[in-house]
């Protein structure tokens, strides 16, 4: 977990087998916000290295999901365990340093800071220096900045961030932002990767380069993903397995293929578009 | 997981091999550093040439509250938390100086009673933070509020160490190293106090400024403009909210306390009545005149206004319609002239340029780039 700087082969990327223990695991999630049930009986799981997608209309209870495994939300009833620790019993920022990262729906960028600074802020927790460190400058603080500014400079050549190093994040271009996301998500060397709706928003260049990102991310870097995505499109081309959901209710679980043809997964989206 | 390498060795950009550490220098360009060295040369020879008694005063007041904007705006313009309070931990610096340094007290030496007072604010930020920052927004500005209410009844009922409402003098040394800032002589020559308090207090900014340049662009600093920004993701990508706002709260309170102790021992006299609200306002316009969120704009905005109630104290007599004293006839008293004006900079600032004289200075600096060819 340490920003060596050492390089990487790129990983071929194979479909994990279904015997491999799982990374996550998420049993009979429920989730109620007064009388609105976000969530309920959600259970899945996801394997080292896989690219999990859960799609389903909106206000199915996508983003809830994600809100609990970072510990944002707290569900009233089930478990989340990652490589067998228990997720509910702590806080988004022990759930960090645990290897969990996440992008959001409608983003969550430090509009600011530069490029450069929001990167870095992935890299906070991988990091020590503290107030009175900090303010000494010599010794931890500066040896700490050169290590990590490295690692920062990767994912910048990784996606391409090149031009935008110095720009407060928020006067960036709206698909550059989405990027920059992606960016801080895989500059905290996460073990899980959230990806919440990567290419709303975005015209089909934009939505195209993003996914071209994203398999980049996949092949370069050894990690697990969950995709959250209302479009099936970009699902179907992307994801290892497929849960759809329905008012919060996971409806089925499966290849791209089988999820596709459900006759189930089409009422819910027929459902929802009338 | 880990980030690739994407190539090997030191980073080649075009033609040029880049260091990250150059990109890390403060004062890494020629100009930078230039600008280094004329500010030195005005920290040393000002007091040669200014020894007006009155404007080194205002310059003095100036640096003190110079520190005191830095401690804000770490706290409200770097991480986002208003607060009302920061008068009450200037009195508290400005009290603990006279207990840690005043020779029937404790009398500890300059250092000490500087960094005993900045460490006393600290710990009293440190131990209130947890429950002020609980809340957010305007709640959390009511609560810091209460502060000044409760400090002021402190100050003026805890007799023994304040004086009650009579007021208590500051008479803590102020030398260091054989050098006596109160009555400073160096090589034969005889300087005033206030040439000597011009050495100490703006040496003392230079300091704070340096470590709180220091601290918002490592770490720590970022985490805080990270709780500022959106807190929700900066709590997701592992910054602990509470962690960071109270140490904030701590730094900022320490500071106040450190511009407290300063001003206790320039003006060796301090009474309660000159830690109420009104300058708890008078940072907050320091900050957004200056420029909120901005190291350099904490600076600016005490040399515009720091010295200000001086002059304005000073000039009241050409001014129409100022009362200047018993008996006198006018529209608005001195007092009232200062609050006035403080609340019009604070709405014009808010209203034309929320980003402060610092904002302006880049826009300025800009224009001069491309001069002469500019249009
Ligand atoms: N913080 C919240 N407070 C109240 N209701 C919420 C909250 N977050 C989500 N919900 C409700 O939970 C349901 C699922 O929302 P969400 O997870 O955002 O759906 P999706 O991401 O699939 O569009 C919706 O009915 C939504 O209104
Ligand atoms: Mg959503």
């Amino acid at each position: 977990m340490t920003g060596t700087v050492e390089p990487m082969e790129a990983a071929h990327h194979e479909r994990p087998g279904p015997s491999e223990p799982s990374l996550l695991e998420v049993q009979d999630l429920g989730l109620r916000f007064g009388g609105v049930k976000a969530l309920d009986g959600v259970t899945f799981d996801v394997r080292r290295g896989e690219l999990f997608a859960v799609i389903g209309p909106n206000g199915a209870g996508k983003t809830s999901i994600f809100n609990c495994l970072n510990g944002v939300y707290r569900p009233q009833r089930g478990s989340i365990t990652l490589e067998g620790a228990d997720l509910l019993r702590k806080g988004p920022a022990e759930i960090a340093g645990l290897g969990v990262s996440r992008t959001f729906q409608n983003l969550g960028l430090f509009e600011n800071l530069s490029v450069v600074d929001n990167l870095m802020l992935g890299r906070h927790h991988l990091m020590r220096t503290g107030f009175l460190a900090g303010m000494a400058w010599w010794g931890r603080a500066k040896g700490e900045e050169v290590h990590h500014r490295e690692s920062v400079e990767r994912v910048i050549e990784l996606l391409e961030l090149e031009p935008f190093r110095t720009q407060p994040a928020g006067k960036l271009p709206y698909g550059v932002q989405k990027r920059l996301e992606l960016g801080r998500a895989i500059a905290m060397e996460p073990k899980l990767l959230l990806l919440d709706e990567p290419v709303a928003g975005m015209n089909l260049e934009e939505s195209e380069d993003m996914a071209r990102y994203i398999l980049d991310v996949r092949d370069r870097l050894n990690l697990a993903m969950i995709l959250v995505e209302h479009q099936m499109a970009l699902v179907m081309d992307l994801a290892d397995r497929v849960m759809a959901m329905d008012f919060g209710v996971p409806i089925t679980v499966g290849t791209p293929e089988q999820v596709q043809s459900d006759q189930r997964v089409v009422d819910a989206y027929l459902g929802a578009a009338s | 997981m880990r980030l690739p390498g994407t190539t090997r060795g030191p980073k080649v950009h075009g033609l040029m091999t880049r260091r990250y550490e150059d990109d890390l220098r403060l004062f890494g360009s020629g100009k930078a550093k230039l600008g280094l060295l004329a500010l030195v040369l005005l920290y040393v020879f000002i007091p040669f040439f200014l020894t007006s008694d009155f404007w080194l005063s205002v310059l003095d007041y100036a640096g003190i509250a110079a520190i005191g904007a830095l401690g804000l705006n770490l706290l409200t313009g770097f991480t986002g938390q208003v607060s009302l309070g920061h008068a009450f931990f200037i009195g508290l610096g400005a009290y603990a100086c006279a207990q840690f340094g005043g020779p029937d007290e404790l009398g500890l030496p300059l250092p000490v009673w500087l960094f005993c007072a900045t460490l006393f604010g600290a710990l009293v930020g440190a131990l209130i933070g947890p429950f002020a920052l609980r809340l957010r927004g305007n709640y959390l500005a009511i609560v810091t509020l209460g502060l000044i209410f409760l400090g002021e009844h402190l100050f003026r009922n805890l007799k023994d160490i304040t004086g009650g409402n009579s007021g208590t003098n500051v008479d803590s040394e102020a030398s260091f190293l054989g050098l006596d800032f109160a009555d400073l002589s160096f090589a034969g020559e005889n300087f005033s106090f206030n040439q000597g308090y011009f050495w100490l207090i703006w040496g003392l900014v230079a300091l704070v400024t340096l470590l709180v340049k220091n601290l918002v662009r490592t770490r720590p600093g970022r985490a805080l403009q990270a709780v500022r920004d959106r807190d929700v993701a900066a709590e997701v990508i592992g910054v602990q909210l509470g962690r960071y706002k109270v140490g904030a709260f701590a730094i900022s309170s320490g500071l106040a306390a450190l511009a407290g102790a300063l001003f206790g021992s320039y003006q060796q006299f301090v009474s309660p009545d000159e830690f109420g609200l009104v300058l708890s306002i008078q940072y907050i316009a320091i900050i957004i005149v200056g420029g909120v969120g901005t190291v350099f704009g904490s600076i600016i905005g005490a040399l515009v206004l720091g010295g200000l109630p001086g002059l304005i104290d000073k000039y009241s007599d050409s001014i129409p319609g100022v009362s200047t004293g018993s008996g006198d006839s006018g529209f608005i008293s001195v007092f009232s002239l200062n609050q006035a004006i403080f609340g019009l900079l604070i709405v014009l600032f808010l209203v034309f340029e929320p980003r402060g004289l610092a904002a302006v200075w880049l826009r300025v600096k800009a224009y001069f780039k491309a001069w002469p060819f500019s249009y």
